[in-house]
């Protein structure tokens, strides 16, 4: 039994002639809050891509809990325990945002076209249970109230949160974050920070792609630091910020380092 | 309570539309148009499919005519060269058409791209040129007559009076249906596709196969319907099935509201009595009026005229209660 | 099969597959340029042959100037259904900009229809035909007899796919195409107006269209509903090509003409020729097989 939750081997991706991610070997503790950081251009976005199954690598291979994950595309990685937010939301605008995080649900229930067309009890029974957790992981991010709201309404930070019980939903292992702190001010950070650390407790695994270094070094037990689609180090929050090779990195991209 | 509160008002809705259906037939109601209202019915359920199709999957069918005719031949050949229970025959017809629209279907949605316009359109096509061809089983140009009534027991559904409630009941029926559908979990499904195809897939939504689920549920409607036909006109001839047919089913479409179930009485309600009443010729002039009403309400209104009329009319009841409320 | 059989099947072929190959053209160009399927493309064929017809037969215009203003208004109309209807749609959807250019196709077909309404009764029937360019006594080679209008087909498409090749590469306003269907928002910062250039590509795709309507319909007839075969023929040509390469999509409308006339001529088994309408599908059948093996292959390598 690893106590690897993920691992990366040789992971490349190139599109076209430039090479996003060159050779990335990494693993991921369970249970561990993960942060992958890096300056611009560093490839964050496509290992996170990767990762979540939009991209198929050029090489090299990503396992599971120790089984390959192929070219499985994202809505196999969503059943088998893989949740992802978005960096541009992308909440489901035709529905209440309640019903968003219970659309959450579909990968752990069952009924389907003929049970609901005909009204048979399992689909009800089961519509029951879908609500039920649903509010359970709205309450969670601390939007209960708003259960019945059109989610535009909702200012981003709240949106965003909305996202994460979105995916909380699918009762993940592995639950990955897209720069989940852009654009949330101050207070909004801190209630984020405090949510990763409630979801550590619910023994799920986060990895969080941020710009954002006082949320990182806040709240990451490990990170990870690309520059140029290479890994140039890891190690926990305190040992990164005193590495040379992530400092000079970053001296090239000032406006990580405010 | 926002949420039942809107539940409600749709029960009021429909209310008034159940008691239409129930009492039209009638003849100091509406029995002269019986027959119109006949064909309102057949045709709403081709067009909730289409509906549905467009609204969730983004891409247009142009070959609802093309199943609308395997269920309407399927029917007649089997219940008149091979004596098959009528009701029998249609189920049959239904699983074919919805095992054909399943593997188009399937060669489509997996690609990136609007195909599904063109190659229904060349499907209805070919559908058309085969009932022409086959003239061993399809009779060809000249079609199938005498096709038999259909009959529980020793009722037999063979005036309009009786024909009308058996025609509309396997409407609302199909409505109900894609009703329940649209608030289940897979509707939920659907929306989300709607909404973000990215995020659905996220959330371990395969948006594929559910356009495919769907556009075989239409094909499925739209088969079940064509039997219906059969059974009412008693003669298929392969004229009825082509573009034309499938274009008007678009128009219906698109008036009723695309994603919207009960929008698809209105659409087709509208576009017969368009095309019985006022457009009498088969002649320039139905293009004409389709195409600018195709053009005109998707540029104003694109989510379907009836749904854009319903929700203007909610913005507006919204405004007068806060109105009300202020004073 | 005889050998006079093949070498017509491949002659008629040849310069039917190539009409279907313009109309290929229109619609890469278009779909490249703004990303939509513009449905009306098989109606500026239509519309090229029908108006060169009217304009000479009815209103008596000289041959060539008809054959001139045929493609022009049908340039103008092309121009129109991009100003009127499709840049109307502010951030329409997909499926709404489908319906547009489907409502716009049977709009032309009503319009024609009813304009000349008259006319077509009394002539007899709306199946038109336009005089030959050069006359209409066939040519003999290898046992097969040419009609000259094939010549004329299958030459200026020749030419137009150069001119096409050399307006892309060389000119500013193709290479602005060019730029723009590769990358809309890079090629609108380096001051490329999109909109300029999705009402070009419309224009160019309606000519397109047009010049091969003129040259066909004389050899062919033409009538109010030959949009629909020829826009669907004209469609699988483009899903050849990919709906990006130029290229392909003329290798495909040229062999998907003469696998058209080849079933014209060749009872297979118990598909009489009546089925040769047919074979339009069967091959856009195949195509998205191929397609989607290689769409799901290319995930994979890529």
């Amino acid at each position: 039994m690893s106590s690897s939750i993920l691992e990366t081997k040789g992971l490349c991706k190139a599109f076209g002639g430039l090479t996003a991610v060159d050779k990335v070997d990494l693993s991921v503790e369970t249970g561990k809050i993960t942060s992958i950081i890096g300056p611009n251009g560093a490839g964050k976005t496509t290992l996170f891509n990767l990762i979540a199954g939009v991209y198929a690598p050029s090489s090299g291979e990503i396992s599971f809990q120790g089984e390959s994950l192929g070219h499985a595309p994202p809505h196999k990685r969503a059943a088998l325990g893989i949740a992802r937010t978005f960096q541009n939301v992308l909440l489901f605008d035709n529905m209440t945002a309640l019903e968003n995080v219970m659309t959450g649900q579909h990968p752990r229930s069952r009924y389907g076209f003929f049970e609901a067309a005909l009204r048979l009890p399992k689909a009800h029974h089961e519509e029951e249970t879908i609500s039920l957790k649903a509010k359970q992981y709205l309450n969670l991010v601390g939007l209960g109230m708003y259960a019945d709201r059109n989610p535009l309404s909702l200012p981003l930070g709240q949106q965003k949160l909305l996202t994460i019980a979105r995916a909380l939903a699918t009762e993940p292992k592995l639950l990955l974050l897209d720069e989940p702190g852009a654009g949330l001010n101050a207070l909004e950070k801190q209630g984020l920070s405090e949510l990763i650390r409630r979801i550590r407790e619910m023994g799920i695994t986060t990895i969080l792609v941020e710009h954002d270094m006082d949320l990182v070094m806040g709240i990451a037990e490990w990170v990870i630091v690309l520059d140029s689609g290479q890994k140039i180090a890891e190690g926990t929050a305190s040992q990164i910020q005193k590495n040379k090779k992530v400092i000079a990195a970053y001296l090239g991209d000032e406006e990580a380092i405010e | 309570m926002l949420a039942r509160l809107k539940a409600r008002g749709a029960y009021l809705a429909i209310a008034p539309l159940l008691v239409l259906v129930v009492l039209a037939p009638f003849d100091w109601f509406l029995g002269d148009y019986t027959t119109l209202l006949i064909f309102m019915g057949i045709h709403t359920m081709v067009t909730v499919g289409l509906c549905l199709l467009m609204g969730y999957t983004g891409q247009v069918s142009l070959g609802q005519a093309a199943f609308y005719g395997l269920g309407a031949y399927g029917s007649a050949i089997l219940t008149t060269k091979y004596d098959v229970n009528p009701w029998l025959a249609m189920v049959s017809a239904a699983a074919i058409t919805g095992a054909f629209a399943y593997i188009v279907g399937y060669l489509i949605f997996r690609l990136k791209g609007n195909y599904l316009a063109m190659a229904t359109l060349g499907l209805g096509l070919v559908i058309v040129i085969l009932f022409e061809q086959l003239d061993g089983l399809t009779n060809g140009v000249r079609g199938i007559t005498g096709i038999p009534r259909l009959s529980i027991g020793d009722f037999v559904f063979d005036t309009a009076f009786r024909r009308y409630f058996l025609v509309w009941f396997f409407c609302l029926a199909t409505l109900l249906l894609a009703q329940n559908m649209v608030r289940s979990r897979t509707g939920r499904a659907l929306r989300a596709i709607h909404g973000s195809e990215a995020a659905a897939e996220s959330i371990g939504v395969n948006s594929a196969q559910f356009k495919v689920k769907i556009f075989v549920l239409g094909a499925v409607f739209a088969s079940l319907a064509g039997s219906l036909y059969a059974h009412n006109v008693f003669y298929v001839s392969p004229g009825r099935f082509g573009f034309l047919f499938s274009v008007m089913l678009v128009v219906m479409a698109v008036i009723g509201g695309l994603a919207s179930i009960w929008g698809a009485i209105f659409g087709t309600a509208v576009v017969r009595l368009l095309s019985d009443k006022l457009l009498i010729e088969l002649g320039g002039w139905d293009m004409i009026i389709y195409g600018l009403i195709l053009i005109a309400v998707m540029i104003f209104v694109p989510q379907g005229l009836f749904v854009g009329l319903r929700d203007t009319y909610e913005r507006w009841r919204l405004r007068r209660t806060r109105r009300g409320a202020v004073t | 099969m005889s050998l006079d059989l093949i070498v017509q099947s491949v002659i008629s072929g040849l310069s039917q597959g190539s009409v279907y190959a313009l109309v290929g053209l229109g619609f890469t160009i278009v779909f490249t340029v703004t990303g939509i399927i513009n449905f009306a493309q098989g109606e500026f064929v239509m519309l090229g042959g029908m108006l060169s017809w009217v304009f000479f037969r009815l209103y008596g215009v000289p041959q060539v100037p008809a054959l001139i203003l045929a493609v022009m208004v049908a340039t103008v109309v092309g121009a129109l259904l991009y100003l009127l209807a499709i840049r109307s749609a502010r951030k329409a959807s997909v499926v709404s900009l489908i319906i547009i250019t489907i409502g716009a196709s049977i709009l032309i077909r009503g319009i024609v229809s009813e304009i000349w309404r008259e006319d077509f009764v009394r002539n007899g029937t709306d199946v038109v035909r336009p005089p030959y360019f050069t006359g209409e006594n066939p040519l003999h080679f290898l046992g097969a007899s040419i009609e000259p209008q094939r010549l004329w087909i299958v030459g200026t498409t020749i030419f137009v796919a150069i001119a096409l090749h050399l307006f892309f590469s060389y000119t500013m306003v193709g290479k602005a195409l060019r730029a723009s269907s590769v990358n809309r928002v890079g090629a609108s910062l380096s001051g490329i107006n999109p909109r300029t250039m999705a009402l070009i590509a419309f224009a160019m795709a309606a000519a397109l269209g047009a010049i091969g309507g003129i040259v066909v319909a004389p050899q062919n007839t033409t009538y109010v509903e030959a949009g629909l075969m020829l826009g669907l023929n004209g469609f699988v040509a483009a899903a050849i090509g990919g709906f990006r390469s130029q290229l392909l999509t003329v290798a495909g409308g040229i062999g998907l003409g003469i696998l058209e006339q080849f079933a014209i001529r060749v009872d297979w088994g118990p598909l009489s020729s009546g089925y040769a309408d047919a074979i339009g599908l069967v091959v856009l059948v195949l195509v998205l097989l191929v397609r989607s093996g290689k769409l799901a292959a290319q995930e994979r390598a890529s």
